[in-house]
């Protein structure tokens, strides 16, 4: 999940990394008396998208014009999400952005400390067309702690103050569950001092429930609701809805579609050794989404058994819209079932597929 | 065949569980099957003494090595709890652990697989089936019944598609060394990589389906790695940037990782893309 702005400054704030004086506010009601940020505030819209700056998120104005221009962002979307909360700040004398992050190496499998004088918004091109410029360390998970060398390797000739910055961020990093903390810009001031200019944190999903997130709010409300149900579910535009068991088949499922020119509506996971009230369960929750014409459920039996979702489809009662694929433990069974109450199975998921295809079209 | 064989023994931790003790029975009876030693003791902290469908139970791996001897760790413990079990695999010189759990936080699983690193203990998985031998062993999941004995390895980053490929292979008379499922997590304990090196070493083994999904690198990084005739097909072609499908490492992040670059990257190399699971037999046969 990923965090706010504010969310994630207020994480370094604690673990000692400076940051800007700031307040967030819902409403231009809010904004109250701006004169302790000097004579001009940054007004920047906490919205779950990145390249925000770039999409007119982030406004730097004088102090007295911030009312009507914070106005203004809260009547806008940023890449088709509404503005609902507005981080303010003091608007910094910035000398030189620099940039600093730690994340997740899927193929080390270690945390991998970057950091680069070339910071700011063009770092993505930075990494594609220079990424010499961009200094890594692999950190061995069992240190506690960024070794010194490994710190003084990463800042090079920067400033030495940014280095307990870069020690606290891979701290961050560690005791919040991260996938992802990040600092772009990391800011030298004209006077010296050193700011987390933004904050970008992405908590692992499989992690929130200890560092104490109630849910997770990446989801859409359907996908909420699958999740409880125990369902992986991510929503997709397309009319034809899929039911798998295991992400791998799923997407295959989805990418099968796709050949036949068609769009999947959704990706529905029940897991492994689904019954029959969770097959039912997921049948009604797609027969209730919008622009579902065709479900096609493709299931391989291994724990799960192919006569328990029989029963669970036949529960559903949808027979008309659903099309289903079977294959694996019990599966007579459950063909036997499904023929009797009326429903189209095939063994195949090329053959179920298509037919799902000749349905939906 | 690869990792384990008929003289291989097994611990189960989370034996007591429901997922557990249902695997131990499966396991055990495919051991009995193939006349192999399958699993010789489970593992639950406080309820040793007891006993789960034939086998007897132990308060911790080091109690159970006490009174048997077992080559490898199957986990089936909860998330919270599996990193440990990994560790504790690895400190009582386990040679294997496969760690079938899901939703382990990806901090637990870096620091288990860096100390099982030290203790030179091989780690499968985390949130993978497991690994099949046919004729051999079973440690983990996989419905035995769809697979055979045969030239060709397989290595998943997925469940039910490996099986589902797996049956393909048997239904056109092409059996397997051994079906390796590694995982559906960003950070996993053996990758592409290093199971394509075992399959090298493999005299059984002639021609590798490699079965990989959207998220990462490790598909191009394993093909780059291995002179084996290989067939890959990569799940996603259709997955949208930023959505999480299913497991925790099918994701497009920042632009990277996508079905198509990666089928594109394997082409490149050479490697042969299926681009639907039916084409696999056909397209393995042509290499055998």
């Amino acid at each position: 999940m990923r965090l706010r702005e504010y969310e994630g400054k207020r994480i370094f704030a604690e673990a000692g990394i400076p940051v800007p004086a700031g307040r967030i506010v819902r409403s231009v009601g809010e904004l109250g008396d701006l004169s302790c940020f000097g004579e001009r505030v940054v007004l920047k819209a906490q919205v779950d998208v990145g390249g925000r700056g770039k999409a007119g998120g982030v406004v730097i104005c004088p102090v007295h014009e911030a009312p009507a221009r914070a106005a203004e962002l809260f009547g806008r979307t940023i890449r088709g999400l509404p503005v609902t909360e507005i981080l303010v700040e003091e608007c910094l004398p910035i000398a030189h952005e620099y940039y600093c992050a730690v994340l997740v190496d899927r193929s080390t499998r270690q945390p991998v400390v970057l950091f680069t004088e070339a910071g700011g918004v063009e770092i993505e091109e930075t990494a594609r067309q220079d990424p010499d410029r961009i200094r890594r360390f692999d950190v061995n998970p069992l240190l506690t702690e960024l070794p010194s060398f490994a710190v003084r390797d990463l800042i090079g000739r920067a400033p030495k103050a940014l280095g307990p910055m870069v020690s606290a961020l891979y701290r961050v990093f560690v005791a919040k569950d991260a996938l992802l903390a990040e600092i772009n810009p990391l800011v030298v001031l004209d006077d010296g001092r050193v700011v987390a200019a933004d904050a970008k944190v992405i908590i692992d999903d499989n992690a929130l429930a200890r560092q104490g997130f109630e849910q997770n709010r990446d989801l859409t409300e359907r996908e909420a609701e699958a999740e409880r149900h125990g369902f992986s579910y991510v929503e997709l535009d397309g009319e034809i809805g899929v039911i798998g068991n295991g992400a791998g088949l799923t997407m295959a499922t989805l990418d099968l579609i796709e050949q036949y020119g068609l769009r999947a509506a959704n990706f529905l996971d029940v897991g492994g050794g689904a019954d029959r009230e969770r097959v039912a369960h997921a049948v009604r929750l797609l027969a209730g989404a919008p622009g579902v014409r065709v479900i096609i459920v493709n299931l391989l039996g291994g724990i799960t058994r192919c006569d328990e979702v029989a029963r669970g489809i036949i529960d559903a009662g949808i027979p008309q819209r659903v099309i289903v694929r079977m294959a694996g433990t019990n599966e007579a069974e459950g063909r036997a079932l499904l023929t009797e109450h009326g429903y189209e199975m095939y063994d195949s998921m090329d053959r179920a597929v298509a037919a799902a295809a000749e349905a939906g079209a | 065949m690869i990792l384990a064989d008929r003289k291989t023994g097994v611990i189960v931790t989370g034996a007591t569980g429901r997922q557990g003790l249902f695997h131990i029975r499966l396991m055990n009876e495919y051991a009995r099957e193939v006349g192999g030693v399958g699993v010789v003791a489970g593992v639950t902290p406080g309820k040793g003494g007891q006993e789960v469908v034939g086998v007897p139970v132990y308060d911790s791996i080091r109690a159970a090595l006490r009174e048997h001897e077992a080559d490898a760790s199957v986990i089936f413990v909860p998330a919270g709890a599996a990193g440990d079990s990994i560790m504790e695999s690895a400190a009582n010189g386990l040679s294997l652990a496969v760690a079938i759990t899901e939703h382990i936080p990806v901090h637990d699983t870096m620091r288990a697989l860096a100390y099982a690193r030290l203790c030179g203990t091989t780690v499968i998985g985390p949130n993978c089936p497991g690994l099949l031998s046919p004729g051999e062993a079973k440690l983990g999941i996989m419905p035995a019944q769809l697979a055979m004995p045969g030239p060709v390895g397989v290595v998943s980053r997925s469940g039910t598609l490996t099986y589902e490929i797996v049956d393909e292979l048997t239904r056109a008379g092409i059996g397997q060394s051994t079906v390796v499922g590694i995982g559906g997590d960003p950070v996993i304990g053996s990758t592409f990589s290093e199971i394509l090196a075992r399959f090298e070493k493999d005299p059984q083994t002639k021609a590798v389906v490699l079965v990989g999904e959207v998220g990462g690198a490790l598909e191009q990084e394993g093909a780059a790695s291995t002179s084996l005739p290989l067939v890959a097909y990569v799940a996603g072609v259709s997955a949208p940037p930023d959505k999480r499908m299913g497991h925790a490492g099918a994701i497009v992040e920042g632009g990277e990782g996508d079905a198509r670059s990666k089928i594109q990257a394997l082409e490149a190399m050479g490697v042969t893309v299926a681009s639907r699971p039916s084409e696999i037999p056909g397209l393995i046969r042509s290499l055998l």
